[in-house]
Protein backbone atom coordinates (compact mmCIF):
# COMPACT_ATOMS: atom_id res chain seq x y z
CA UNK A 1 0.00 0.00 0.00
CA UNK A 2 1.64 3.59 -1.36
CA UNK A 3 2.05 5.53 1.59
CA UNK A 4 4.18 8.90 2.47
CA UNK A 5 4.31 11.68 4.98
CA UNK A 6 3.61 15.44 3.34
CA UNK A 7 3.49 18.35 5.30
CA UNK A 8 2.34 16.24 8.19
CA UNK A 9 -0.20 14.55 7.11
CA UNK A 10 -0.05 10.55 6.07
CA UNK A 11 -1.51 10.12 2.57
CA UNK A 12 -2.30 6.39 1.83
CA UNK A 13 -3.42 4.67 -0.97
CA UNK A 14 -5.27 1.13 0.35
CA UNK A 15 -4.67 -1.49 -1.68
CA UNK A 16 -8.51 -2.07 -2.05
CA UNK A 17 -8.69 1.45 -3.44
CA UNK A 18 -10.56 0.99 -6.80
CA UNK A 19 -11.44 5.00 -7.14
CA UNK A 20 -8.00 6.11 -6.87
CA UNK A 21 -5.76 3.15 -6.72
CA UNK A 22 -4.98 3.13 -10.47
CA UNK A 23 -4.85 7.06 -10.46
CA UNK A 24 -2.14 7.13 -8.45
CA UNK A 25 -0.37 4.17 -9.74
CA UNK A 26 -0.13 5.85 -13.46
CA UNK A 27 0.86 9.02 -11.48
CA UNK A 28 3.89 7.68 -10.46
CA UNK A 29 4.35 6.65 -14.26
CA UNK A 30 3.82 10.49 -14.34
CA UNK A 31 0.81 9.43 -16.33
CA UNK A 32 -2.79 11.54 -16.07
CA UNK A 33 -5.71 9.19 -16.29
CA UNK A 34 -9.73 9.62 -15.71
CA UNK A 35 -12.11 6.86 -15.82
CA UNK A 36 -13.59 6.12 -19.10
CA UNK A 37 -16.84 4.70 -19.10
CA UNK A 38 -17.23 1.10 -21.18
CA UNK A 39 -20.96 1.30 -22.03
CA UNK A 40 -21.49 5.09 -23.22
CA UNK A 41 -17.48 6.42 -23.36
CA UNK A 42 -17.58 9.50 -21.39
CA UNK A 43 -14.93 10.53 -19.55
CA UNK A 44 -15.46 10.81 -16.04
CA UNK A 45 -13.42 12.99 -13.03
CA UNK A 46 -12.99 12.00 -10.01
CA UNK A 47 -12.78 8.56 -10.82
CA UNK A 48 -16.11 7.61 -9.03
CA UNK A 49 -17.52 3.91 -9.03
CA UNK A 50 -19.93 4.19 -11.71
CA UNK A 51 -20.82 6.22 -14.63
CA UNK A 52 -23.02 9.79 -14.12
CA UNK A 53 -24.62 9.72 -17.37
CA UNK A 54 -25.43 6.28 -17.78
CA UNK A 55 -24.93 4.08 -14.39
CA UNK A 56 -22.70 1.68 -16.30
CA UNK A 57 -20.11 -0.07 -13.87
CA UNK A 58 -17.71 -0.82 -16.13
CA UNK A 59 -14.60 1.38 -17.01
CA UNK A 60 -11.01 1.63 -18.23
CA UNK A 61 -8.54 3.87 -17.24
CA UNK A 62 -7.94 6.44 -20.24
CA UNK A 63 -4.89 8.41 -20.26
CA UNK A 64 -5.13 12.23 -20.90
CA UNK A 65 -2.62 15.05 -21.79
CA UNK A 66 -3.21 17.11 -18.79
CA UNK A 67 -3.01 20.54 -20.99
CA UNK A 68 -6.05 22.55 -19.48
CA UNK A 69 -7.61 26.19 -18.43
CA UNK A 70 -7.84 27.49 -15.22
CA UNK A 71 -11.78 27.55 -14.08
CA UNK A 72 -11.60 29.26 -10.73
CA UNK A 73 -8.84 29.82 -8.01
CA UNK A 74 -8.11 31.10 -4.54
CA UNK A 75 -4.64 32.35 -2.72
CA UNK A 76 -4.66 30.58 0.77
CA UNK A 77 -3.07 33.27 2.91
CA UNK A 78 -4.15 31.43 6.50
CA UNK A 79 -2.90 27.58 6.15
CA UNK A 80 -4.99 25.76 8.04
CA UNK A 81 -2.95 22.70 8.20
CA UNK A 82 0.63 23.34 10.17
CA UNK A 83 2.33 21.61 7.40
CA UNK A 84 1.25 24.23 4.87
CA UNK A 85 2.41 27.38 6.97
CA UNK A 86 5.83 27.73 4.86
CA UNK A 87 4.03 27.54 1.61
CA UNK A 88 1.64 30.67 2.07
CA UNK A 89 0.23 32.84 0.00
CA UNK A 90 -0.50 29.47 -2.07
CA UNK A 91 -2.42 29.05 -5.18
CA UNK A 92 -5.41 26.15 -5.15
CA UNK A 93 -6.66 26.42 -8.77
CA UNK A 94 -9.84 24.05 -10.58
CA UNK A 95 -8.17 22.79 -13.59
CA UNK A 96 -10.70 21.91 -17.04
CA UNK A 97 -9.05 19.73 -19.07
CA UNK A 98 -9.04 20.47 -22.55
CA UNK A 99 -11.01 16.70 -23.06
CA UNK A 100 -14.46 16.07 -23.00
CA UNK A 101 -15.27 20.02 -22.68
CA UNK A 102 -18.84 21.11 -22.95
CA UNK A 103 -19.87 17.43 -22.83
CA UNK A 104 -22.05 16.49 -22.61
CA UNK A 105 -23.63 19.27 -21.33
CA UNK A 106 -22.56 22.67 -22.41
CA UNK A 107 -21.90 23.48 -18.24
CA UNK A 108 -19.44 19.93 -18.11
CA UNK A 109 -15.91 19.61 -18.38
CA UNK A 110 -13.51 17.59 -16.41
CA UNK A 111 -12.17 19.16 -14.09
CA UNK A 112 -9.51 18.65 -10.81
CA UNK A 113 -8.13 20.21 -7.93
CA UNK A 114 -4.49 21.20 -7.91
CA UNK A 115 -1.71 24.03 -6.72
CA UNK A 116 -0.58 26.09 -9.34
CA UNK A 117 3.39 25.70 -9.05
CA UNK A 118 6.49 26.90 -10.40
CA UNK A 119 9.50 24.90 -11.33
CA UNK A 120 10.68 23.78 -7.85
CA UNK A 121 7.14 23.03 -6.72
CA UNK A 122 6.67 26.44 -5.24
CA UNK A 123 3.79 28.12 -5.26
CA UNK A 124 3.54 30.17 -8.16
CA UNK A 125 3.22 34.77 -7.28
CA UNK A 126 -0.22 35.19 -7.42
CA UNK A 127 0.45 37.87 -9.47
CA UNK A 128 0.47 35.12 -12.58
CA UNK A 129 -2.68 33.37 -11.20
CA UNK A 130 -6.02 34.18 -13.09
CA UNK A 131 -8.61 32.21 -14.52
CA UNK A 132 -8.44 31.46 -17.92
CA UNK A 133 -5.03 30.87 -18.15
CA UNK A 134 -3.34 27.90 -19.82
CA UNK A 135 -1.62 25.21 -17.86
CA UNK A 136 0.16 21.91 -17.61
CA UNK A 137 0.37 19.11 -15.82
CA UNK A 138 3.69 18.30 -13.72
CA UNK A 139 3.83 15.02 -11.20
CA UNK A 140 5.84 15.69 -7.75
CA UNK A 141 7.17 12.68 -6.61
CA UNK A 142 6.90 12.66 -3.18
CA UNK A 143 7.99 9.12 -2.54
CA UNK A 144 9.34 6.31 -5.33
CA UNK A 145 5.34 5.02 -4.80
CA UNK A 146 3.33 7.92 -4.61
CA UNK A 147 3.33 11.18 -6.54
CA UNK A 148 1.04 14.30 -7.12
CA UNK A 149 0.08 15.72 -10.23
CA UNK A 150 0.71 19.47 -10.03
CA UNK A 151 -0.13 21.88 -12.47
CA UNK A 152 2.24 24.71 -14.06
CA UNK A 153 1.28 27.49 -16.43
CA UNK A 154 2.39 27.51 -19.92
CA UNK A 155 3.37 29.87 -22.37
CA UNK A 156 0.15 29.59 -24.62
CA UNK A 157 -2.23 32.22 -24.62
CA UNK A 158 -5.04 31.78 -23.05
CA UNK A 159 -8.32 30.39 -24.74
CA UNK A 160 -10.52 33.04 -24.27
CA UNK A 161 -10.38 36.19 -21.81
CA UNK A 162 -8.59 36.46 -18.70
CA UNK A 163 -10.10 37.36 -14.66
CA UNK A 164 -8.12 38.07 -11.88
CA UNK A 165 -9.42 38.76 -8.51
CA UNK A 166 -8.97 42.70 -8.04
CA UNK A 167 -8.59 42.09 -4.45
CA UNK B 1 -47.66 16.45 -2.52
CA UNK B 2 -49.83 16.48 0.80
CA UNK B 3 -50.27 19.81 2.33
CA UNK B 4 -48.29 19.96 6.35
CA UNK B 5 -49.73 23.33 6.47
CA UNK B 6 -51.43 23.83 9.72
CA UNK B 7 -50.82 19.86 11.04
CA UNK B 8 -47.18 20.33 12.42
CA UNK B 9 -45.70 22.83 14.87
CA UNK B 10 -42.29 23.80 16.62
CA UNK B 11 -43.60 24.64 20.10
CA UNK B 12 -39.92 24.59 22.06
CA UNK B 13 -36.73 26.22 21.73
CA UNK B 14 -33.56 26.45 23.95
CA UNK B 15 -29.89 26.64 23.82
CA UNK B 16 -26.89 27.68 26.24
CA UNK B 17 -24.70 29.90 25.73
CA UNK B 18 -22.39 31.03 23.07
CA UNK B 19 -18.69 30.52 24.05
CA UNK B 20 -15.21 29.43 23.20
CA UNK B 21 -14.51 27.04 25.94
CA UNK B 22 -17.77 25.57 27.23
CA UNK B 23 -15.71 23.62 30.34
CA UNK B 24 -18.63 21.16 29.76
CA UNK B 25 -18.84 17.96 28.00
CA UNK B 26 -21.54 17.97 24.67
CA UNK B 27 -23.90 15.37 27.22
CA UNK B 28 -24.53 18.34 29.76
CA UNK B 29 -25.28 21.34 26.69
CA UNK B 30 -26.90 18.37 24.97
CA UNK B 31 -29.20 17.78 27.84
CA UNK B 32 -28.98 21.69 28.87
CA UNK B 33 -30.32 22.45 25.40
CA UNK B 34 -33.34 20.21 25.28
CA UNK B 35 -33.95 21.28 29.07
CA UNK B 36 -34.45 24.51 28.01
CA UNK B 37 -36.98 23.38 24.94
CA UNK B 38 -38.83 21.74 26.89
CA UNK B 39 -39.41 24.09 29.47
CA UNK B 40 -39.97 26.73 26.74
CA UNK B 41 -42.83 24.79 25.49
CA UNK B 42 -44.35 23.44 28.91
CA UNK B 43 -43.19 20.05 28.23
CA UNK B 44 -42.43 17.38 30.73
CA UNK B 45 -40.20 14.39 29.85
CA UNK B 46 -42.72 12.37 29.62
CA UNK B 47 -44.53 13.83 26.97
CA UNK B 48 -40.71 13.45 24.69
CA UNK B 49 -40.52 10.45 22.66
CA UNK B 50 -38.46 11.02 20.22
CA UNK B 51 -34.90 12.54 20.17
CA UNK B 52 -32.70 13.48 16.88
CA UNK B 53 -29.74 14.82 16.49
CA UNK B 54 -27.13 15.31 13.93
CA UNK B 55 -23.11 15.38 14.45
CA UNK B 56 -20.03 14.68 12.86
CA UNK B 57 -18.36 12.25 15.21
CA UNK B 58 -17.91 15.11 18.11
CA UNK B 59 -21.22 15.13 19.72
CA UNK B 60 -23.31 12.52 22.26
CA UNK B 61 -25.27 9.95 21.31
CA UNK B 62 -29.54 11.01 21.67
CA UNK B 63 -30.47 8.20 24.33
CA UNK B 64 -27.57 9.04 26.56
CA UNK B 65 -28.52 12.78 26.80
CA UNK B 66 -32.55 11.29 26.97
CA UNK B 67 -31.85 9.53 29.73
CA UNK B 68 -30.05 12.31 31.73
CA UNK B 69 -33.29 14.26 31.30
CA UNK B 70 -35.79 10.92 32.01
CA UNK B 71 -37.16 11.23 28.48
CA UNK B 72 -37.85 7.82 27.06
CA UNK B 73 -37.31 7.41 23.40
CA UNK B 74 -39.80 5.37 21.22
CA UNK B 75 -37.88 6.58 18.17
CA UNK B 76 -33.98 8.20 18.12
CA UNK B 77 -31.21 8.42 15.27
CA UNK B 78 -28.05 10.36 15.63
CA UNK B 79 -27.30 11.43 11.77
CA UNK B 80 -24.37 11.97 10.46
CA UNK B 81 -24.26 15.62 9.13
CA UNK B 82 -23.49 19.21 9.84
CA UNK B 83 -25.18 22.22 8.42
CA UNK B 84 -28.50 22.12 6.66
CA UNK B 85 -29.24 19.01 8.77
CA UNK B 86 -31.73 20.97 11.17
CA UNK B 87 -34.38 21.69 8.47
CA UNK B 88 -34.38 18.07 7.59
CA UNK B 89 -34.69 16.61 10.55
CA UNK B 90 -37.56 18.79 11.62
CA UNK B 91 -38.95 16.76 7.74
CA UNK B 92 -37.62 13.51 9.77
CA UNK B 93 -39.12 14.43 12.55
CA UNK B 94 -42.64 15.41 10.90
CA UNK B 95 -42.50 12.00 9.22
CA UNK B 96 -41.69 10.02 12.11
CA UNK B 97 -44.75 11.18 13.95
CA UNK B 98 -47.02 11.32 11.34
CA UNK B 99 -46.35 7.37 10.43
CA UNK B 100 -46.88 6.78 14.30
CA UNK B 101 -43.02 6.04 15.72
CA UNK B 102 -43.92 8.58 18.23
CA UNK B 103 -45.82 11.81 19.13
CA UNK B 104 -43.57 14.49 20.10
CA UNK B 105 -39.49 15.12 19.20
CA UNK B 106 -36.56 17.10 20.92
CA UNK B 107 -33.93 17.72 17.73
CA UNK B 108 -30.65 18.61 18.90
CA UNK B 109 -27.13 19.84 18.29
CA UNK B 110 -24.38 19.83 20.71
CA UNK B 111 -20.85 20.97 19.82
CA UNK B 112 -17.80 21.99 21.49
CA UNK B 113 -16.77 23.87 18.17
CA UNK B 114 -13.96 25.93 19.57
CA UNK B 115 -12.52 23.96 22.49
CA UNK B 116 -12.99 20.48 21.46
CA UNK B 117 -13.50 19.88 17.71
CA UNK B 118 -13.16 22.61 15.41
CA UNK B 119 -14.45 22.16 11.77
CA UNK B 120 -11.85 22.99 9.38
CA UNK B 121 -9.75 19.59 10.23
CA UNK B 122 -7.56 21.11 12.24
CA UNK B 123 -6.71 19.02 15.76
CA UNK B 124 -8.30 15.65 16.56
CA UNK B 125 -9.29 15.64 12.37
CA UNK B 126 -5.99 16.29 11.58
CA UNK B 127 -4.13 12.90 13.00
CA UNK B 128 -6.28 11.20 10.42
CA UNK B 129 -4.91 9.28 7.40
CA UNK B 130 -5.62 10.91 4.06
CA UNK B 131 -7.26 8.54 1.50
CA UNK B 132 -9.73 7.72 -0.90
CA UNK B 133 -11.55 11.05 -2.30
CA UNK B 134 -9.90 13.58 0.14
CA UNK B 135 -6.50 12.95 -2.13
CA UNK B 136 -7.96 14.79 -4.25
CA UNK B 137 -8.18 18.07 -2.09
CA UNK B 138 -6.01 17.74 1.09
CA UNK B 139 -2.90 16.89 -0.31
CA UNK B 140 -2.89 20.67 -2.08
CA UNK B 141 -3.49 22.27 1.32
CA UNK B 142 -7.49 22.22 0.75
CA UNK B 143 -9.40 20.92 3.94
CA UNK B 144 -11.33 24.10 5.97
CA UNK B 145 -14.99 25.11 4.69
CA UNK B 146 -13.42 28.27 3.56
CA UNK B 147 -10.91 26.97 1.42
CA UNK B 148 -13.60 24.50 0.15
CA UNK B 149 -16.15 27.22 -0.76
CA UNK B 150 -13.43 29.89 -2.07
CA UNK B 151 -13.39 29.03 -5.55
CA UNK B 152 -16.74 29.16 -5.80
CA UNK B 153 -17.33 32.75 -4.46
CA UNK B 154 -14.68 33.59 -6.93
CA UNK B 155 -16.44 32.31 -9.96
CA UNK B 156 -19.14 34.19 -8.94
CA UNK B 157 -17.64 37.43 -8.52
CA UNK B 158 -15.85 36.48 -12.16
CA UNK B 159 -19.27 35.89 -13.83
CA UNK B 160 -21.39 38.67 -12.34
CA UNK B 161 -18.79 40.79 -11.23
CA UNK B 162 -19.67 40.63 -7.83
CA UNK B 163 -17.56 42.68 -5.20
CA UNK B 164 -15.98 42.48 -2.18
CA UNK B 165 -17.63 45.38 -0.53
CA UNK B 166 -20.90 44.15 -1.55
CA UNK B 167 -20.51 40.68 0.36
CA UNK B 168 -19.24 42.56 3.42
CA UNK B 169 -22.73 43.89 3.52
CA UNK B 170 -23.65 40.74 4.86
CA UNK B 171 -21.75 41.16 7.66
CA UNK B 172 -22.55 44.83 8.33
CA UNK B 173 -26.07 43.64 8.13
CA UNK B 174 -25.75 40.52 10.59
CA UNK B 175 -23.29 42.94 12.74
CA UNK B 176 -25.86 45.36 13.32
CA UNK B 177 -28.61 42.80 14.39
CA UNK B 178 -26.01 40.79 16.48
CA UNK B 179 -25.73 44.18 18.59
CA UNK B 180 -29.18 43.67 19.41
CA UNK B 181 -28.93 40.47 20.47
CA UNK B 182 -27.60 39.83 24.28
CA UNK B 183 -26.60 36.36 23.69
CA UNK B 184 -24.62 37.11 20.78
CA UNK B 185 -20.84 35.91 21.29
CA UNK B 186 -19.67 39.13 19.10
CA UNK B 187 -21.93 42.07 19.72
CA UNK B 188 -20.03 44.70 17.79
CA UNK B 189 -21.06 46.65 14.84
CA UNK B 190 -18.99 46.41 11.70
CA UNK B 191 -18.28 48.66 8.60
CA UNK B 192 -17.54 47.11 4.87
CA UNK B 193 -14.14 48.96 5.61
CA UNK B 194 -13.46 46.71 8.95
CA UNK B 195 -14.15 44.03 6.55
CA UNK B 196 -12.74 45.17 3.68
CA UNK B 197 -9.56 45.83 6.36
CA UNK B 198 -9.55 42.91 7.92
CA UNK B 199 -6.61 39.90 7.19
CA UNK B 200 -6.87 37.67 4.35
CA UNK B 201 -7.89 33.95 5.01
CA UNK B 202 -8.22 32.54 1.37
CA UNK B 203 -8.40 34.95 -1.23
CA UNK B 204 -11.80 36.17 -1.34
CA UNK B 205 -12.02 35.74 1.87
CA UNK B 206 -11.59 38.13 4.61
CA UNK B 207 -11.31 37.13 8.18
CA UNK B 208 -14.56 39.12 8.82
CA UNK B 209 -16.18 37.27 5.91
CA UNK B 210 -16.04 34.05 7.89
CA UNK B 211 -18.01 33.14 10.89
CA UNK B 212 -17.15 32.52 14.55
CA UNK B 213 -16.38 29.26 15.77
CA UNK B 214 -18.23 28.75 19.72
CA UNK B 215 -18.91 25.90 22.00
CA UNK B 216 -22.37 25.25 21.87
CA UNK B 217 -26.16 23.17 21.90
CA UNK B 218 -29.06 24.27 20.37
CA UNK B 219 -32.68 22.78 20.84
CA UNK B 220 -35.88 22.67 19.35
CA UNK B 221 -39.32 20.24 19.31
CA UNK B 222 -41.76 19.26 16.78
CA UNK B 223 -44.81 17.94 17.20
CA UNK B 224 -48.39 17.80 15.54
CA UNK B 225 -50.78 21.00 15.85
CA UNK B 226 -53.12 18.94 18.27
CA UNK B 227 -50.64 18.84 21.08
CA UNK B 228 -49.48 21.74 19.91
CA UNK B 229 -52.94 23.66 21.46
CA UNK B 230 -52.51 22.56 25.22
CA UNK B 231 -48.75 23.94 25.35
CA UNK B 232 -46.97 27.33 27.11
CA UNK B 233 -46.87 28.77 23.83
CA UNK B 234 -48.19 30.18 20.70
CA UNK B 235 -47.33 27.03 17.77
CA UNK B 236 -45.31 28.11 14.66
CA UNK B 237 -46.30 26.37 12.22
CA UNK B 238 -44.40 24.54 9.57
CA UNK B 239 -45.30 25.13 5.79
CA UNK B 240 -42.72 23.18 3.77
CA UNK B 241 -39.52 21.41 4.69
CA UNK B 242 -37.17 20.23 2.29
CA UNK B 243 -33.09 19.15 2.85
CA UNK B 244 -31.09 17.38 2.31
CA UNK B 245 -31.38 18.45 -1.12
CA UNK B 246 -27.61 18.12 -3.49
CA UNK B 247 -26.64 18.77 -7.01
CA UNK B 248 -26.27 16.30 -9.46
CA UNK B 249 -22.56 15.63 -8.53
CA UNK B 250 -23.02 15.99 -5.28
CA UNK B 251 -19.49 14.65 -4.80
CA UNK B 252 -17.72 17.26 -5.59
CA UNK B 253 -17.98 21.23 -5.63
CA UNK B 254 -16.50 22.01 -8.72
CA UNK B 255 -18.28 19.35 -11.42
CA UNK B 256 -21.99 20.07 -11.54
CA UNK B 257 -21.43 23.72 -13.40
CA UNK B 258 -22.71 26.37 -13.10
CA UNK B 259 -20.70 26.25 -9.67
CA UNK B 260 -21.77 28.98 -8.69
CA UNK B 261 -25.72 27.37 -8.56
CA UNK B 262 -25.88 25.98 -4.98
CA UNK B 263 -28.81 23.36 -4.08
CA UNK B 264 -31.02 25.73 -3.73
CA UNK B 265 -31.96 25.53 -7.06
CA UNK B 266 -33.04 22.26 -6.61
CA UNK B 267 -35.08 23.31 -3.84
CA UNK B 268 -36.60 25.81 -3.97
CA UNK B 269 -39.22 24.58 -6.48
CA UNK B 270 -40.22 21.69 -3.80
CA UNK B 271 -40.69 23.84 -0.82
CA UNK B 272 -42.44 26.99 -2.00
CA UNK B 273 -44.80 24.48 -3.73
CA UNK B 274 -45.18 22.80 -0.48
CA UNK B 275 -45.97 26.18 1.61
CA UNK B 276 -48.38 27.48 -1.39
CA UNK B 277 -46.00 30.90 -1.03
CA UNK B 278 -43.28 32.41 -2.89
CA UNK B 279 -40.29 34.34 -1.48
CA UNK B 280 -42.23 37.46 -1.95
CA UNK B 281 -44.36 36.33 0.68
CA UNK B 282 -41.55 35.92 3.37
CA UNK B 283 -40.92 38.18 6.12
CA UNK B 284 -37.31 37.31 7.31
CA UNK B 285 -34.92 35.27 6.00
CA UNK B 286 -32.37 33.11 7.82
CA UNK B 287 -29.75 31.89 5.94
CA UNK B 288 -26.38 29.58 6.91
CA UNK B 289 -23.75 32.35 7.08
CA UNK B 290 -20.80 30.34 7.38
CA UNK B 291 -19.94 32.90 5.20
CA UNK B 292 -20.72 36.09 3.99
CA UNK B 293 -20.83 34.69 0.26
CA UNK B 294 -22.83 31.67 1.34
CA UNK B 295 -25.73 33.90 2.18
CA UNK B 296 -25.43 35.65 -1.22
CA UNK B 297 -25.67 31.97 -2.99
CA UNK B 298 -28.79 31.24 -0.82
CA UNK B 299 -30.52 34.01 -1.54
CA UNK B 300 -30.19 33.92 -5.18
CA UNK B 301 -30.99 30.34 -5.71
CA UNK B 302 -34.04 30.69 -3.39
CA UNK B 303 -35.30 33.41 -5.98
CA UNK B 304 -35.37 36.64 -3.67
CA UNK B 305 -33.14 38.04 -5.74
CA UNK B 306 -31.86 37.57 -9.33
CA UNK B 307 -29.54 35.01 -9.98
CA UNK B 308 -26.19 37.07 -9.83
CA UNK B 309 -27.66 40.17 -8.45
CA UNK B 310 -27.29 38.58 -4.54
CA UNK B 311 -24.41 41.47 -4.37
CA UNK B 312 -26.71 44.37 -4.83
CA UNK B 313 -29.60 42.50 -2.83
CA UNK B 314 -27.24 41.88 0.42
CA UNK B 315 -26.20 45.67 -0.19
CA UNK B 316 -29.43 47.64 -0.34
CA UNK B 317 -30.81 47.28 3.03
CA UNK B 318 -33.36 44.48 2.21
CA UNK B 319 -31.56 42.22 4.53
CA UNK B 320 -31.32 44.71 7.51
CA UNK B 321 -33.65 45.00 10.19
CA UNK B 322 -36.00 47.56 9.50
CA UNK B 323 -35.81 46.74 5.63
CA UNK B 324 -37.60 44.88 3.36
CA UNK B 325 -37.04 41.44 4.59
CA UNK B 326 -33.94 41.08 7.48
CA UNK B 327 -32.04 38.23 7.46
CA UNK B 328 -30.25 36.64 10.09
CA UNK B 329 -31.64 38.99 12.65
CA UNK B 330 -30.11 36.85 15.80
CA UNK B 331 -26.77 37.97 13.81
CA UNK B 332 -26.25 34.42 12.67
CA UNK B 333 -22.92 32.02 12.57
CA UNK B 334 -20.97 35.32 11.94
CA UNK B 335 -21.81 36.82 14.60
CA UNK B 336 -24.08 35.12 17.59
CA UNK B 337 -22.13 32.08 17.11
CA UNK B 338 -21.87 28.35 15.39
CA UNK B 339 -24.03 25.56 15.96
CA UNK B 340 -24.44 24.32 12.14
CA UNK B 341 -27.47 26.20 11.42
CA UNK B 342 -30.39 25.30 14.23
CA UNK B 343 -29.70 28.43 15.81
CA UNK B 344 -31.12 30.56 13.15
CA UNK B 345 -34.16 28.11 12.74
CA UNK B 346 -34.42 29.28 16.74
CA UNK B 347 -34.53 32.62 15.92
CA UNK B 348 -37.10 32.44 13.46
CA UNK B 349 -39.26 30.89 15.67
CA UNK B 350 -38.75 33.52 18.26
CA UNK B 351 -39.28 36.36 15.46
CA UNK B 352 -42.71 34.64 14.30
CA UNK B 353 -43.93 33.99 18.39
CA UNK B 354 -43.14 38.24 18.57
CA UNK B 355 -40.71 36.62 21.22
CA UNK B 356 -36.79 38.40 19.80
CA UNK B 357 -34.95 38.28 23.18
CA UNK B 358 -33.55 41.42 22.82
CA UNK B 359 -33.14 44.48 25.38
CA UNK B 360 -36.93 45.34 25.22
CA UNK B 361 -37.91 45.33 28.55
CA UNK B 362 -41.32 43.75 27.41
CA UNK B 363 -39.86 41.51 24.65
CA UNK B 364 -41.33 37.86 26.69
CA UNK B 365 -44.75 39.62 26.30
CA UNK B 366 -44.37 40.15 23.01
CA UNK B 367 -43.81 44.12 23.85
CA UNK B 368 -41.61 45.71 21.57
CA UNK B 369 -39.95 48.99 20.37
CA UNK B 370 -38.94 48.41 16.88
CA UNK B 371 -36.41 51.15 17.46
CA UNK B 372 -33.08 48.90 15.81
CA UNK B 373 -30.34 51.38 16.65
CA UNK B 374 -27.40 49.61 18.63
CA UNK B 375 -28.59 48.02 21.80
CA UNK B 376 -32.25 48.58 21.08
CA UNK B 377 -35.25 45.63 19.31
CA UNK B 378 -34.82 43.15 17.23
CA UNK B 379 -38.27 42.35 16.52
CA UNK B 380 -39.29 42.49 12.96
CA UNK B 381 -42.64 44.17 12.45
CA UNK B 382 -45.64 42.12 11.79
CA UNK B 383 -43.41 39.14 11.46
CA UNK B 384 -45.31 36.10 10.01
CA UNK B 385 -43.49 34.16 7.00
CA UNK B 386 -40.11 33.28 7.78
CA UNK B 387 -37.63 30.87 5.97
CA UNK B 388 -34.64 29.52 6.64
CA UNK B 389 -31.97 28.78 4.20
CA UNK B 390 -29.65 25.78 5.09
CA UNK B 391 -26.16 25.01 3.80
CA UNK B 392 -23.68 22.05 4.00
CA UNK B 393 -22.01 23.62 0.86
CA UNK B 394 -22.70 24.51 -2.40
CA UNK B 395 -23.79 21.32 -3.70
CA UNK B 396 -26.26 20.26 -0.52
CA UNK B 397 -28.96 22.39 1.50
CA UNK B 398 -31.99 22.30 2.93
CA UNK B 399 -35.15 24.76 3.52
CA UNK B 400 -37.52 25.33 6.06
CA UNK B 401 -40.53 27.81 5.97
CA UNK B 402 -42.60 28.51 8.75
CA UNK B 403 -45.65 30.75 9.62
CA UNK B 404 -47.24 31.96 13.41
ZN1 LIG C 1 -21.65 5.81 -19.13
Amino acid sequence: MPQVEYRGMLLMVPDNDSEFGGYFEAAREHRLVVKKCAACGLLRFPPGSGCPWCTSLDWTWQEVRGKGTIYSYEIIAHAIQPGFRDFTPYPVIIVELDEQRGVPTPHDGLRLIANLVDDQFQPEAEANVAIGKRVDVVFQDLSPELSLPQFRLTDEPPAGSVWQFPG
Amino acid sequence: MGRLTDKYCIVGVGETSYSKNSGKTTRAMGAAAICNAMRDAGLGADQVNGVLSYHGGDSTAGPEIAADLGIRPDFYMDCSGGGSSTEALVGLAIGAIEVGMCETVAIFRSMNGYSEVRIGGTGRRAAAPVAGSQLLSRPYGMVSAGQNFAPVFMRHMMEYGTSSAQVAAVKVAHSKHASNNPKAFYRKRYTVDDVLNSRWICKPLHLLDCCVETDNATALIVTSAERAADLRQRPVYVMGVVGRVTKKRGDTFYNDAPITDVAGKYAAERVFGMAGVGPEDVHVTGSYDAFTFTTLLQLEDYGFCRKGEGGDYVSNGIIELGGKRPNNTSGGHLCEGYTHGMSMVIENVRQLRGQADDSCPGWQDGIHTHGYAEGGCRQVREAEISMNLGWANPVTGSALILRR
